[in-house]
């Protein structure tokens, strides 16, 4: 099975992407399933709006739904509605969201989401607020909780992939942005047991990674690792 | 046909042993790079002048596929603006990169000596690239404020705002005239975007070859082909585009 670990729904800026779309990129790729999550104001203000978008999309579209910390209890409550509606992960990005990794603003919400034992996505790359050491952090905080590094930090935090994803053995890696050789960087530290393809549509293209992963020579087993397996194993998918 | 306009060629970085000579002229062959603008690595933390020597002899090797960039510290002053004199007197230099990050200082701090080496530049007519995209040196806002500083001098984004900075690099390089794109990292979906608002002819093509693994030349060419861009836009982003900034015209290789 084919998983895109990362895909975004909706508009932000110059960025939009439907699903009905996104579905046909799917088709011509030969992609099973997405995990897709929402941008722009669905994503940092309006949440509901986001969060119904990107779970009303039935058995190929998962939902990675996301709250703004800083709406309190009702972030609480909505995280509780999506929980009930089928969604299987949290996304958050604290550079747009306004806050820090490791502020208590988001110790509520990662600790409600750790209750459904949901993996929780953080945006990486984006210096100070997205900072992929930060984020790190909160998974040293709940060892026994899944934490992902959206965007692997990219464009330039690279050089603390390796390092990082070796001390850090809850943090998974999603390659979405990444180029190539900075996700083998990784996986020649640890393996493939925590590398999450992900394809950034509609930033990123599916064309681009595929044809990306065919410069490399990896086994059969490293291949459907990251093109599936693990993601279905952390996303509990059936 | 390809011209890559950020590449570099250099010894090693940081201890670590870069790309040989050889094996970078291979890729340019196997993915039809006819030149690169090569770049110093090493050299953007000292001993200027023995680096630019460096990638001049590698042009002289290959006088119609390398095109050497000179690299001189702005923190040096008037010290600075001779070597930059020294180099552009060399038929063989046609460009100047900075990475004001790795040079650790923001161009503000220098403004005077950047003034100096801008009309330097733009008296040779040469364009000149920098990083951009990553603070606190190197913002692409940073960068483009050197346009404004200088008019004559033609101005490039190293990386069209990188990831963060991309909605800027657009906006700013379709406001001022003597800024350019160079597509060093943004994505394909990107890519229209700094079309739409820049304009295709402020952009150039630019892969980071010879800095780190081989294949982020193929990956940078397909981010422009995915981009949905007409095959005429792309072909100006490959080539010809640099061919007008690069003067290639009156000046030949």
């Amino acid at each position: 099975m084919l998983i895109d670990s990362h895909a975004m729904l909706g508009k932000e800026n110059h960025h939009s992407l439907e699903e009905r779309e996104l579905i046909r990129r799917m088709d011509l790729h030969k992609v099973d399933k997405a995990i897709v999550r929402p941008m722009g104001s669905e994503l940092i203000v309006e949440n509901k709006l986001g969060n119904n978008r990107v779970l009303a999309n039935g058995s190929r579209l998962l939902a990675l739904v996301s709250v703004n910390p800083w709406f309190g209890d009702s972030a609480l409550d909505e995280l509780k509605r999506c929980y009930d509606s089928g969604a299987v992960g949290l996304f958050l990005h604290p550079a747009r969201q306004g806050f820090f990794p490791v502020e208590p603003i988001a110790i509520p919400v990662l600790e409600l989401a750790f209750s459904f034992r949901w993996p929780v996505m953080f945006h990486t790359g984006t210096y100070i607020y997205s900072d992929l050491l930060a984020v790190g952090e909160v998974a040293r905080a709940y060892p026994d909780q899944l934490i992902i590094a959206g965007f692997g930090g990219y464009a330039d935090m690279w050089f603390e992939l390796p390092d990082l994803f070796d001390e850090v053995e809850n943090l998974y890696l999603d390659t979405s942005l990444l180029f190539s050789h900075n996700v083998i960087s990784v996986i020649s530290k640890i393996g493939s047991s925590r590398i999450l393809f992900g394809s950034g549509e509609p930033r990123n293209n599916y064309a681009v990674h595929f044809e990306a992963l065919k410069r490399h020579s990896l086994s059969k087993e490293t291949i459907s690792a990251i093109m599936g397996d693990n993601a279905k194993r952390i996303f509990n998918i059936k | 046909m390809i011209i890559d306009f950020h590449t570099h060629l250099d010894e090693s970085w940081i201890g670590n042993k870069l790309m040989p000579e050889q094996t970078f002229l291979d890729l340019m062959n196997r993915y039809e790079v006819e030149v690169a603008c090569i770049f110093t690595l090493e050299g953007f933390y000292g001993n200027c002048s023995m680096h630019n020597d460096n990638l001049a002899e590698r042009a002289r090797r290959n006088p119609q596929r390398l095109v050497p960039f000179a690299t001189v510290n702005p923190k040096l002053g008037d010290q600075a603006v001779n070597e930059l004199e020294r180099c552009l007197a060399n038929p063989l230099f046609r460009g100047v990169k900075f990475h004001t990050w790795l040079q650790a200082i923001a161009p503000s701090m220098v403004k005077e000596t950047m003034i100096k080496l801008l009309k330097c530049a733009a008296k040779h007519n040469v364009p000149v690239i920098f990083h951009d995209g990553t603070p606190p040196y190197a913002t692409t806002f940073q960068i483009a404020a050197l346009a404004r500083w200088v008019p004559a001098a033609k101005i490039i984004l190293g990386h069209s705002g990188l990831s963060d900075y991309i909605v800027a690099a657009g906006q700013l390089a379709g406001e001022l005239d003597n800024l350019y794109l160079c597509l060093t990292g943004p994505k394909s979906g990107e890519i229209k975007f700094l079309a739409d608002t820049a304009g295709v002819d402020k952009m150039v093509f630019g892969s980071d070859l010879g800095f780190s693994d081989w294949r982020m030349l193929p990956e940078c060419i397909d981010y422009v082909l995915q981009s949905g861009l007409h095959p005429q836009s792309i072909s100006k982003i490959f080539y010809s585009n640099a061919v007008d900034l690069l003067d290639l015209k009156r000046r030949p290789l």
